[in-house]
């Protein structure tokens, strides 16, 4: 069979002595960026580009992949353990992951990441190879009416990542949706909401969002109460899942892999969508949806599922089509060049060795960052022992650097102070930042789609129900509506007929 | 039956949302709206605007049907030094060089804690300071400048 | 002078350890420049052409500068944001810019208002490389040439649109210049960057589109996109049987390049000494295989030759932006 034959090739590249330790490094410089809070694979892999130009064109890409998935997994440490989320994705492992660690859980949530991850990571893998052809097709059928539509999809269903009052999470989307929209239109060329600076043309930074409303406004919240604690956590009750952890966990790990999968393969935004409907979908499934919020193991193993195995399905559109779905890819691809490959759908045809290499990489990569993460848990969280008046000048420094990596812009550094001040104001408010975060990452591409999807059809708004998928994503958003307010109509009128009694 | 209460926390939070709807509506309307079929760069923005002011009456109206929590304790000596901590780095970075600001970004945020002492801040500062320099700027190469223009001789 | 030789074990090691910073520190010059890193500054974001050209460059201009010449990405605003830093960075050759058409030719033409002047604030040091644009069409229009392009579009004006890689950048204009050229009548939709648009392109959302040829050349010769001509004068080498659009709309002629340039000020050693390292940077075959599998098309110049080209790609442009009316804030 020509499937195993093309595996046999795969492996048999990755596990040249040469490849095997170009894979280490990348996981672990992945890992090592990951954790420190705010600095990105984007950075990462831009600075050892050229450096890139002296290996052999397989051993290079296998350690940037490495970097790239192995910052997902140590990115997921962080927002556990200090909810500093680095990557959009790993902002819903913090709702959770944050909470387990707070009560002294932040092993058995750092291990159901691991686990879940990896198995999300070799089913994915094996999907890449076996369907990374057919799939491609499927996701170029997703034109602009498609994609608005599966950002409505997005949104609906962010509702239900907030456990407190619905319209104060509808009200953070809003909120989230019009600072995404922040820089130059793309239509017009027209800068909006920058107040007249130049440096916030291009919109804000997602790092820069994120470290202020979730890790800073965190900072500021754990300074409050000083005068009575001083570290983060007390007591660190056992290091692993228990049996009844592993029961638990199952489950959503598989739903959060099946969502991950389907929902990578989209180039922008599929992979972003992936853990925050995981979330959804495994509260709603939950029989203890007040567990949300205040550390789900299901809100763990989900979305971290559901995050690394979308990780790798973005390949696919990188490897079979050569279009980069998010700016890791594209620096794949500047990779690529650089060798002197032209990425296309040539790639796979012409140099089997290097596509098949790369795809048996990915499962080569995810089992060693398993291998090594697992014994480093009781080294990270020991780190929340650590008296904090340590800890948060370390953050504060790290953050600097990161978010100034990302784009050597000064003025994402003041929208880290910014969004910091913001993000203590709404948990003050009793607001929630997780879907402020996603109406700021689906914001700019709800709207592009919509105006591009009229544009197209010659401004006849039927192009959104006359197109068959986008149909569909209409009508689960519908559905997902439906689910979200029933419970809480049904919770509301019951506390009205207990009234009256 | 409820007595009148007051949930100070939700009417400041629908105030909030109020406001920072009208600022995006105001901004909006300085911009092309277009139409439907063919929006401007304004028309999208708008219609989000509108929903966050109408969601913060909604927020403010239910606040003053129930009692809530007060707002409890304010972080202000934290506010006033993490929050100017990556202002700082930001306004040195390029000017003092990478290793002087990130020094005294650190010591900075290290004062944010009533339990720090000032040896402490100083050694864990240098220590930060080191550890970023090897880390970042040698081993990861960042491209910063280690001493900028204002500390070259 | 010594030379960083790097093999395959110390480039990783140069990254990965301090072996990048204790390198080397090079006395060889009268004028003693460089003395240390030079920060090449690429106004886009990591991975694009531009920065590709910058990294290969950058690298061997290392090599015979005796300093690491770090490649910095400062992106924002159609490249301008990094333009500006360069212009107002101190001019002693530390901070260089990778420019291109946009910075020194579109933008200051297409904003109302550009905080830097392409001329004026630059010290020009070396053009590098010019890169083809392509027009391309989904394999399941009914065309194969640029005639039957202009053909289907004149029969049916403002049925079909066309993408690109955003508002003002060179790939729309080098569409609205086809438009006024060809008097046919397309509907421009443009997108965050060349692969999404591609990525429409190829799944038929939008039938058309211009794009860098290094970018779809790939695709052109899988057939999962049709080439129709190339945007240059001449043909491209890597796709001799393409025509040029010029052999259907006489006159047609728009590309995009890459140039080098420090602050204005910049004393004339110090850009002369970069032009050399740049020029070096250039003739290694190495670096000309790369660009030639890339698409791109390794000139080299003097700097006086860099302003003339400046100065002519302005003039050049002033008349199309006029035409097409495309003004942005």
């Amino acid at each position: 069979m020509e499937l195993f034959s093309n595996l046999a090739l795969g492996f048999a590249t990755a596990a040249s002595p040469e490849n095997l330790l170009f894979c280490l490094i990348g996981v672990l410089l992945g890992t090592l960026i990951g954790v420190l809070p705010g600095i990105g694979a984007t950075a990462t892999i831009a600075m050892l580009l050229p450096i890139t130009f002296q290996l052999e064109p397989v051993s290079s890409l296998i350690m940037l992949a490495g970097i790239y998935y192995g910052a997902q997994y140590g990115g997921s440490t962080t927002a556990i353990l200090i909810n500093m989320p680095g990557e959009s994705s790993s902002a819903v492992t913090a709702i959770d992951g944050y909470q387990m660690a707070r009560k002294g859980r932040a092993g058995a949530a750092l291990s159901i990441a691991a686990l879940g991850s990896f198995f999300a990571g070799t089913v994915s893998t094996f999907l890449v190879a076996l369907f990374a052809i057919p799939l491609t097709a499927i996701a170029l059928k997703f034109g602009a009416a498609e994609y608005f539509s599966l950002m409505i999809v997005g949104l609906v269903s962010s509702v239900a990542l907030a456990h407190g009052s619905v319209v104060k999470a509808l009200a953070m989307v809003a909120l989230g949706l019009l600072l995404g929209l922040v820089g130059t239109d793309i239509y017009t060329g027209t800068p909006r909401f920058t107040l007249g600076i130049r440096e916030y043309a291009d919109g804000l930074n997602f790092v820069a969002v994120a470290v202020g409303v979730f890790g800073i406004a965190e900072i500021l919240r754990n300074l409050e109460g000083e005068k009575t604690r001083s570290v983060l956590v007390h007591k660190v009750s056992g290091l692993w899942p228990t049996r009844e952890d592993f029961r638990r966990m199952a489950a959503p790990v598989l739903r959060g892999t099946a969502i991950g999968s389907a929902l990578g393969i989209l180039p922008g935004g599929g992979a972003i969508l992936a853990a925050f409907a995981s979330y959804t979908v495994e509260k709603r499934v939950s029989d203890k949806p007040e567990e949300f919020g205040h550390g789900a193991i299901a809100g763990v193993a989900g979305p971290e599922s559901a995050n690394n195995a979308g990780a790798q399905t973005s390949f696919i559109p990188l490897l079979t089509l050569g279009i980069p779905a998010n700016p890791v890819m594209a620096l794949m691809v500047g990779a690529m060049i650089i060798q002197g490959i032209v990425p296309g759908p040539n790639v796979a045809s012409e140099q089997p060795a290097l596509f098949w290499g790369i795809i048996a990489s990915m499962w080569i990569g995810n089992l060693m960052l398993v291998v090594l993460n697992l014994p480093l848990i009781g080294l990270w969280v020991k780190l929340l022992t650590i008296p904090y008046y340590v800890l948060f000048p370390i953050i504060m420094a790290f953050c600097s650097i990161g978010v100034y990596s990302v784009n050597s812009n000064v003025y994402d550094l003041y929208a880290v102070a910014f969004f910091g001040f913001a993000g203590y104001l709404l948990v003050k408010l009793r607001c929630e930042p997780a879907p402020l975060l996603l109406g700021f990452v689906l914001g700019p591409l709800l709207e592009e789609n919509l105006r591009r999807a009229m544009i197209l059809s010659r401004g006849d708004p039927t192009t959104f129900i006359t197109r068959p998928i986008s149909a569909t994503l209409l009508l689960i958003a519908l559905a997902v509506l439906v689910v979200v307010f029933l419970p809480s109509v049904r919770a509301k009128r019951e506390e009205v007929f207990q009234e009256e009694d | 039956m409820k007595s009148l209460a007051f949930d100070s926390t939700n009417a400041i939070c629908g105030a909030v949302f109020v406001i920072l709807g009208g600022f995006f509506t105001y901004q909006s309307l300085t911009l092309d709206l277009g139409t439907a079929l063919r929006m401007g760069p304004g028309y999208f923005p708008l219609l989000l605007a509108l929903i966050l002011v109408v969601l913060g009456l909604v927020v403010l109206v239910q606040s003053t049907r129930v009692a809530g929590e007060p707002l409890g304790p304010i972080a202000l000596r934290g506010m006033a030094f993490i929050l100017p901590a990556p202002v700082f780095f930001g306004l040195t970075v390029r000017g003092l060089g990478f290793v002087p600001a990130l020094f005294f970004t650190a010591l900075i945020a290290a004062f944010a804690s009533s339990r720090m002492k000032p040896t402490m801040a100083l050694m864990l500062a240098a220590a930060i300071t080191l550890f970023s320099v090897v880390v970042f700027s040698y081993a990861l190469g960042l491209p910063f400048q280690r001493f900028g223009p204002w500390v070259r001789f | 002078m010594r030379r960083l030789h790097l093999t395959r074990r110390h480039a990783l090691a140069a990254g990965l350890s301090l072996a990048a910073a204790l390198a080397l520190g090079s006395p060889a010059h009268a004028d003693g420049f460089p003395d240390r890193q030079i920060t090449m500054v690429v106004p886009f974001a990591a991975g694009g052409s531009t920065d590709v050209v910058a990294r290969i460059v950058a690298q061997k201009m290392s090599d015979d500068l005796g300093q690491q010449v770090i490649v910095q990405n400062v992106a924002g605003a159609g490249g301008n944001l990094g333009a500006d830093n360069v212009a107002r960075a101190e001019p002693d050759g530390y901070t260089i810019l990778m420019g291109t058409v946009a910075t020194h030719a579109l933008n200051p033409l297409i904003l109302k208002s550009t905080p830097y002047d392409a001329e004026k604030d630059f010290a020009p040091i070396s053009l590098l490389v010019v890169v083809p644009n392509v027009l391309i069409v989904n394999p399941e229009l009914p065309v194969k040439t640029v005639a039957e392009l202009v053909a289907l579009l004149k029969a049916e004006p403002g049925k079909y649109s066309y993408a690109s890689s955003g508002n003002g950048t060179p790939l729309h204009l080098s569409g609205e210049l086809f438009k006024s050229m060809a008097g046919v009548e397309m509907e421009h939709i443009p997108y965050k960057g060349s692969g999404p648009a591609l990525n429409d392109v190829i799944g038929n959302q939008v039938p058309i589109m211009f794009d860098n040829l290094p970018s779809s050349s790939g695709h052109i010769k899988t057939g999962t996109l049709r080439g129709l001509a190339v945007t240059t004068k001449e043909r491209a080498p890597s796709f001799p049987e393409m025509p040029t659009v010029g052999e259907s709309v006489p006159g047609y002629e728009t590309y995009t390049w890459n140039a080098l340039f420090a602050p204005a000020g910049t004393p004339p050693e110090v850009v002369a000494r970069l032009n050399v390292a740049a020029g070096k940077a250039l003739a290694d075959p190495a670096v000309a295989e790369r660009m030639t599998e890339f698409s791109a098309t390794v000139v080299g110049s003097t700097p006086e030759e860099l302003a003339a080209h400046v100065k002519a790609e302005i003039a050049k442009w002033t008349p199309v932006v006029r035409d097409a009316k495309i003004q942005l804030d």
